[in-house]
């Protein structure tokens, strides 16, 4: 009775109330016939714009259910940064969180507002994305796409701290103050593991794993991969010259890294630079125990190539003989490189290592002069040749035979002769042209700037070269830039006509407006106006437009079996030239810079070992 | 800490020597006890008004070999959280029940049985709970490796599809 | 008459979910009853600590269907305590605003839905179809209609743009217009009552003494609700009111749920007034997400689910995973415990009820 009294009272009108559903439109619609289109940030199916796409493989790591697998498309065109690979996305392990299009590098994966897949052949549930989605049709409706919001790398590099350019040009000290560790852990944290860098690094360092071991703190493992490199694997990708290209490397593996395409790329030279700087010493960490083996090399020019060829032999068991013309070892990392950039003590930490795996570096020994290379030929196995790029090339106008008119490379030496307390003071004008437009005339001005600040409390150099713009100029920007910042002048896009000499003493520079530096085949073919003038005062001119090779030293017998291109040795993969005994590397071969020559050495030590073991059969 | 919170945590440390306090936040505070106490500290907080236990679970620290009972008891008047913890050696995984206190530990310690192969005396009910014929490490130790038992159990599927190729003629690089 | 063993299993339409209860019964009683769960174990604990960070955002929404978002906030709160991160202000509206919308969701497929136990299907049928206009806001929100993947560690993933305001605003009018529809339906409904009322009941005392918690919990009388008791993101910034009932039955279950969605409405209504404009959420760790990593240390953090207390107990040793997430299902006790203690004397009908209106929920009880 209870229960009963405690029921509801309902409206009378309650169950007519119901009728009213009867006039209403459904809530449901018509599937197929009606087709609804999902939201705006609705995460439907996959897009790919795969001429954006660089195949990094990003969204393969992030993919929270392992549904993206990266596969190789055969024909797409082998480019420097980018791999030959594509997303391919199996919807039966899809999540559809979108954290592939939130992370992808290029962003060109996005999701549609499809709702619908139908298939009774799971076959039909992996694909590759396209622009065309996975029904293939043209313009389909764009869902999630990235935002500022939902970004999910970090595009900003951790800054640098640098002297300011008033303050750096007043001395020769080394002005990149490198990372603390949570700078360097931080900017290794950008890093998306892609190895595009690998690629890209003429030596295939392993750029990824290092990184990697600098976010993992583990600095020890991070010096075995810069010295060791892939140690189960020829050691490729070692660099016994870390600590320099940690400074100095053209750092190409920045230009591929897949963070620059939306961002900055991860500061990959700096981070390699972090390693070395903060581990003791090598020899602490690094150990090579190798198998002695009963030969014998000889290696020309202790440049980056010469000396990396003679870490990997000696890291092979090789006896290891190196011949340096000049007083101390290094070649251009010591008298090209000026010492702001690359102080003495990180090469010295870099040759120590080589040193101490029993190579013998004799200086002041100038292979063609003071021992004959045939000498060489009869007391060792092998030999490498790594003699550098030492002449100058002269502009050749009216005037430049005069004392003041001077080679870039020359001038170089002597300044850091001069600085390391070995040599005379060189001759510091109170004003200055660099002719040249290449890293090597950066570094003759802003050397000169310093010396000028040193001297004369004033800053007069002025830079002017045929390229006729910044981007143009085959130097790097952040020379051009820290130069100017430095108070160097430039003058893009102009040729010289005459030096002008005035009571034997150069006065200035006469110059006239280029006007196209390539022709239409890319060949370096020069137009001017010669009407257009400019006029630069000076008491010296520095000619820094190029080097040569000196092949003085090779005998005629043996030039004559040599094969030349375009002034350079022409050899094998493994830097093998026509003659079998003799290897060759760095500049002489392919240049232009010290990575390259480090890759030399490494090839041509593979390529001497393998000749000396098929030699021993 | 809410002077509430601190107020008990004065008093645990007459009760308990040995007590390590972690401030989480204003709401919650971690205290690491030995285990001899857990029961003492457990009632004692039971009965200040910390009466509800939200969880109970354990945490592996294999290389440390201990497991970390957890119990996360929560007070309904001022909302205060005390996370208790104490470690017991994973070898001799063994440990008291608590199930006179609440009645719904019975299943949280025959779970932590199950998955973490630890005992608890007192609760004579340690049948598996969730897993059925379960045949190899208790799964939420460390050591246990899913992604290994998974391949060994259930078979992968491979598809046949030259998915580029299909790629190319949607793009219509290829005819198909 | 002899006890007969019967397996109420998944596959019965009475079933609440992916659950079985074995079943001894004397004629249409139940004497005994032993829950077996299990069919939805996933091993969701150990999975996370096998995936990055990031990665794992993907996974925890699917420990439950109906209120995905509790996950998600859990997860990202129990990490910014242990990194100490401060979320921007928009971001802990935009996460009240979709715990709210959650739960009226989840509401709208539980409280019509005990019209499946009871042969009113009119209910599910409103609730489903009401339901779906939330989930057009989620979709246009969050990109997703179920599994949302939106709330993460630092804020939300996308902002909240005006038009999907106004798309709220509109369908949280929609909704309290039809309140009185549902009332009159199930609420003003005689089988409703004589169904329900002094059904499944369970008193203060005994609530308390299991862990039980959420409306099984309020229908005795208390208003203990984790919103008002230990409040998260901005819940004491806000008004509203914890209904309770005294009856501690099925029906004040079912009917505190319906009464919550008005509560529901008006957070809402509140936050999207409240929201100051700015960012939507902050880096929780330098460099990329495959890279994000969480401080050494531990926190619980729990919320209000429409079930009652679920919460995280995550630890972190530093790396780039979780080193431990324990999960609290917000309906484990009376899962468990109460099946055990509850289910005997009831009759055989009476049992879905039980199940239904205790919010008994496998998959965050199995994980």
């Amino acid at each position: 009775m209870n229960k009963k009294s405690s029921l509801p009272e309902k409206d009378f009108f309650a169950p007519i109330k119901a009728w009213k559903f009867l006039f209403k439109k459904p809530v449901t619609i018509k599937v197929p016939y009606v087709k609804r289109e999902a939201s705006e940030r609705y995460r439907g199916f996959h897009i790919n714009d795969w001429d954006k796409c660089i195949g990094c493989g990003t969204c393969a790591k992030i993919c929270p259910t392992d549904a993206i697998k990266m596969v190789e498309v055969e024909d797409l065109p082998q480019v420097y940064g980018e791999k030959p690979q594509r997303p391919v996305i199996d919807y039966g392990r899809c999540s559809f969180c979108a954290m592939c299009v939130d992370i992808c590098t290029t962003g060109s994966l996005k999701m549609t507002r499809e709702y619908v897949h139908i298939s009774p052949d799971p076959e039909d549930f992996i694909f590759a994305p396209t622009e065309k989605g996975i029904h293939g049709v043209d313009n389909i409706p764009v869902g999630w796409t990235r935002d500022d919001d939902s970004e999910l790398l970090e595009l900003e590099r951790v800054g640098m701290e640098m002297l300011e350019g008033e303050e750096r040009v007043k001395s020769f000290m080394e002005y990149v103050k490198g990372y603390s560790k949570e700078q360097a852990i931080h900017e290794a944290a950008r890093c998306v593991e892609c190895a595009i860098c690998t690629d890209r690094c003429p030596e295939h360092m392993r750029i990824p794993e290092y990184i990697k071991s600098i976010w993992k703190d583990d600095l020890n493992e991070g010096l075995n991969w810069l010295l060791k490199g892939d140690e189960n694997n020829n050691m490729i990708g070692a660099n016994p010259f870390s600590a320099v290209c940690g400074r100095v490397c053209t750092h190409r593996c920045e230009e591929a890294c897949s963070i620059g395409n939306r961002g900055e790329a991860v500061a990959i030279r700096w981070l390699k630079r972090y390693i070395v700087d903060n581990v003791p010493s090598y020899e602490e960490i690094i150990n090579f125990t190798p198998q002695k083996k009963d030969k014998k090399v000889a290696i020309v020019g202790s440049g980056p190539a010469g000396l990396s060829a003679a870490y990997f032999l000696a890291t092979m068991g090789y006896e290891v003989e190196v011949f340096e013309a000049l007083n101390k070892p290094g070649g251009v990392m010591r008298y090209g490189i000026p010492s702001y950039r690359l102080p003495d003590e990180a090469l010295d930490k870099d040759i120590s290592l080589i040193q101490a795996l029993g190579v013998k570096i004799h200086v002041g020994v100038s292979v063609g002069k003071d021992i004959s290379l045939q000498k060489l030929k009869e007391q060792f196995d092998a030999v490498f040749v790594s003699t550098g790029f030492t002449l100058g090339r002269s502009t050749n106008v009216p005037g430049t035979e005069h004392q003041d008119v001077i080679q870039a490379l020359p001038l170089l030496r002597e300044i850091r002769d001069f600085l390391r307390g070995g040599g005379p003071k060189p001759k510091i004008p109170k004003s200055l042209v660099v002719i040249g437009g290449g890293n090597v005339a950066m570094d003759v001005a802003r050397s000169m700037a310093r010396l000028q600040k040193m001297e004369y409390g004033t800053v007069d150099v002025k830079v002017t070269c045929l390229e006729r713009s910044f981007e143009e100029m085959p130097a790097d920007m952040e020379e051009i830039e820290e130069g100017t910042e430095e108070g160097v002048e430039f003058y893009p896009g102009w040729g010289p006509v005459r030096i002008m000499i005035d009571d034997d003493k150069v006065k200035g520079v006469e110059l006239k407006k280029c006007l196209e530096v390539f022709d239409e085949n890319n060949r370096f073919n020069p137009k001017f106006n010669e009407k257009e003038k400019l006029y630069l005062d000076a008491d010296m001119v520095v000619e820094a437009i190029g080097q040569a090779p000196d092949y003085s030293y090779l005998p005629e017998e043996i030039k004559e079996q040599l094969e030349f291109a375009r002034g350079r040795l022409v050899t094998n993969e493994f830097r093998q030239t026509s003659i079998k005994w003799l290897f060759a590397g760095g500049d002489i071969v392919h240049g232009p810079d010290i990575i390259h020559g480090v890759a030399d050495g490494y090839w041509a030590a593979r390529g001497i070992d393998d000749y000396l073991t098929k030699e021993e059969k | 800490m809410m002077s509430s919170m601190s107020e008990i945590v004065k008093n645990l440390k007459t009760l308990v020597k040995k007590l390590e306090i972690v401030e989480i936040d204003e709401r919650e505070v971690k205290i690491e006890i030995p285990c001899e106490k857990t029961l003492n500290v457990l009632s004692f907080l039971k009965g200040n008004g910390y009466s509800h236990l939200s969880i109970l679970t354990a945490v592996d620290w294999i290389e440390e070999n201990k497991f970390e009972i957890v119990y996360v008891l929560f007070s309904w008047e001022n909302g205060g959280k005390f996370v208790v913890s104490t470690k017991i050696d994973r070898k001799k995984a063994k440990f008291v029940s608590v199930m006179h206190l609440w009645p719904i530990a019975r299943f949280y310690e025959r779970e932590l049985h199950e998955f973490f192969g630890i005992q608890f005396e007192g609760n004579d009910d340690m049948r598996p709970l969730f897993l059925e014929n379960w045949d190899s490490l208790p799964p939420l130790r460390k050591d246990f490796d899913p992604l290994e038992y998974s391949k060994e159990k259930f078979p992968d599927r491979e598809y046949i599809k030259d998915v580029i190729y299909e790629a190319k003629v949607i793009r219509g690089d290829l005819n198909g | 008459m002899g006890e007969v063993k019967l397996f109420f299993g998944p596959n019965h339409p009475g079933m609440h979910g992916n659950f079985s209860v074995h079943m001894y019964v004397e004629g249409d009683t139940v004497v005994r009853a032993r829950p077996l769960p299990g069919f939805l174990h996933r091993g969701f604990e150990k999975l996370m600590e096998r995936r990055l960070w990031y990665q794992n955002l993907a996974l925890i929404p699917r420990i439950c269907v109906p209120e995905p978002d509790i996950n998600e906030v859990c997860y990202a709160m129990a990490i910014e305590k242990i990194a100490k991160i401060e979320v921007p202000e928009r971001a802990q509206w935009i996460r009240m605003i979709v715990l709210e919308l959650a739960r009226i969701a989840s509401h709208l497929m539980s409280f019509p839905g005990i019209g499946g136990s009871l042969g009113l299907y009119t209910g599910p049928f409103w609730g489903t179809a009401d339901r779906d206009r939330v989930l057009d806001i989620f979709e246009s929100l969050t990109g997703a209609r179920v599994y949302h993947m939106y709330i993460v560690p630092g804020g939300v993933r996308k902002d909240l743009t005006p038009s999907i305001q106004k798309s709220i605003k509109e369908t949280l009018d929609y909704i309290e217009s039809r309140l009185p529809d549902y009332e009159n339906l199930i609420f003003k409904n005689r089988i409703v009552h004589t169904r329900l009322k002094k059904i499944a009941l369970l008193d203060r005392e005994t609530a308390l003494e299991l862990g039980i918690t959420g409306v099984g919990l309020r229908a005795t009388g208390v208003p203990y609700d984790i919103r008002k008791v230990d409040p998260y993101l901005f819940y004491d910034k806000v008004e509203f009111e914890v209904p309770t009932a005294t009856d501690g039955d099925a029906f004040s279950r079912v009917y505190l749920k319906f009464l919550e969605i008005s509560q529901s409405i008006k957070i809402i209504r509140q936050a999207l007034e409240k929201m100051p404009e700015g960012k939507v959420n902050v880096r929780i760790s330098d460099g990329n997400a495959l890279r994000y990593r969480v401080p050494k240390g531990q926190a619980y953090v729990h919320v209000e689910s429409t079930r009652g207390e679920y919460g995280y107990y995550m630890v972190s040793d530093g790396g780039e995973k979780p080193y431990r997430v324990a999960v609290r299902g917000a309906s484990y006790p009376q899962t468990f415990i109460g099946i055990e203690k509850y289910l005997p004397g009831t009759r055989i009908e009476d049992v879905p009820i039980w199940l239904s209106t205790m919010d008994v929920c496998a998959p965050e009880v199995d994980r």
